[in-house]
């Protein structure tokens, strides 16, 4: 089914809500002699030990869950296919696929070469644009 | 006829994520915070990075604890699979045999997994289980305690008591629902008994078997009650399973940092075969029809 919706103001709110969470962690974190202090807690003493890395990691996958069902508003369907796998994937399929197997290159990265994470960071984004194209 | 697409109907879905959200969502948000900072308690975090995953990739402890889970749930599956089978294939189809079999093979699974650990524990002692004195009087060596062998064999046997029924009562049911007439042309054709299990009842089950594995290695990779009744883990490590170190970690060492790490691989690990076994089995379902 191809349908086409106006997806652009749906768009636009996820990606001011977006900008406006990171912008409100951001304002959360102390500064100290001008600069900010990017790992501290974002809410010190809460049980639930926020820092800016992970609120921004949650931020981005919750981002992407937005982003998926703008997409499904604008293209209803899920675009269905059958890719390298052999079988039927949706694109919800495809993100699953692709957040999974970055957390394991990430895991094999920290396992096998050390914690730098830019290149593991880059391989899974390459992979995602692997899964999202082929499978 | 053409499909009527409102996404609207997606709100329809909002009590089960808010459900969701406070079970799991926030739960696993606290423990992936967890796992990039070190505490000593009265919710004060340091952050740590990626420390205690570097900790955990690069610790035997680890990989010991995992080596020996998917031990375990080869074994069992291997033991398991094919003795349901056999069991299913030798159960009464029609008469009063057919209650009294489900019944008893009931039983076992709705044992709470805590008095299965307690039953075994006491039932295999040397010094008033019936078990581990009678191997004691017949002059074998057994000694779950001490022995990892012995401690390896009691879990094992543990487990299969304790959830062969289940594979059983899955192939049951997929063998009662195969047609009489199978059977009828199989014997016209003078088949065997083997390839009337071959050819007919094998595929028949096929799909409560992948259920049956599916299920039996995903319990057997999570098992933590009836072992750490039984045997603590022990001796020393050798019963000590993935979910058994985690909460040694957690609880015992109180090192939140990496057993949240630990947490995190482990839950990963689980997500990947779940999906890789959801997606076989949604797929044979599509090619059957």
């Amino acid at each position: 089914m191809t349908q086409t919706r106006r997806w652009q103001i749906p768009l636009a709110v996820v990606l001011a809500i977006y900008v406006a969470v990171v912008w409100f962690f951001m304002q959360r974190l102390p500064v100290e002699d001008g600069e900010r202090d990017w790992f501290a807690s974002l809410f010190p003493r809460s049980w639930m030990a926020w820092s800016f890395p992970t609120a921004l990691f949650f931020s981005t996958i919750f981002l992407l869950l937005a982003l998926m069902a703008v997409w499904e508003y604008a293209r209803p369907g899920g675009h269905p296919r059958v890719g390298i796998l052999r079988f039927e994937t949706t694109r919800g399929d495809r993100l699953f696929v692709s957040l999974l197997g970055s957390a394991f290159i990430h895991l094999a990265w920290l396992g096998l070469v050390g914690p730098g994470l830019w290149w593991a960071l880059a391989l899974s984004v390459v992979y995602a644009i692997g899964v999202f194209r082929y499978v | 006829m053409e499909k009527t697409w409102n996404n609207r109907a997606w709100f329809m879905v909002l009590p089960v994520l808010l459900l969701v959200a406070f079970s799991a969502v926030i739960p696993l948000m606290t423990v992936v915070n967890y796992s990039v900072q070190d505490t000593f308690g009265g919710n004060q975090f340091f952050w740590a990075g990626t420390e205690w995953f570097e900790e955990i990739l690069s610790s035997d402890r680890f990989w010991l604890a995992m080596g020996r889970n998917l031990a375990f749930s080869a074994i069992i599956l291997a033991i398991e699979i094919p003795l349901g089978i056999f069991i299913a294939l030798n159960m009464p189809r029609k008469g009063w045999g057919v209650p009294v079999c489900l019944v008893l093979m009931a039983l076992p699974l709705l044992i709470p997994w805590n008095v299965v650990g307690t039953i075994w524990q006491v039932f295999g002692r040397i010094d008033i289980g019936l078990l581990g004195r009678t191997l004691y009087t017949l002059g074998i060596d057994y000694n779950y305690v001490n022995d990892p062998i012995d401690a390896w064999v009691t879990v094992i046997v543990m487990d299969v008591w304790h959830w062969t029924s289940l594979v059983v009562l899955l192939c049951y049911a997929g063998l009662v629902s195969i047609p009489e007439a199978y059977y009828q042309a199989a014997k016209i054709d003078g088949a065997s008994r083997w390839a009337v299990f071959r050819y007919i009842q094998l595929p028949k089950m096929s799909r409560v078997l992948l259920i049956a594995i599916l299920l039996r290695f995903m319990d057997s990779f999570m098992i933590y009650t009836e072992p750490f009744v039984v045997t603590g883990g022990g001796p020393g490590n050798s019963t000590t399973f993935l979910s058994i170190d985690l909460v040694k970690m957690a609880i015992g060492q109180f090192d939140l940092g990496p057993a949240a790490a630990m947490s995190i691989i482990y839950f990963l690990i689980i997500l990947a075969m779940s999906w890789v076994f959801y997606t076989v089995m949604t797929n044979y379902d599509a090619e059957k029809k």
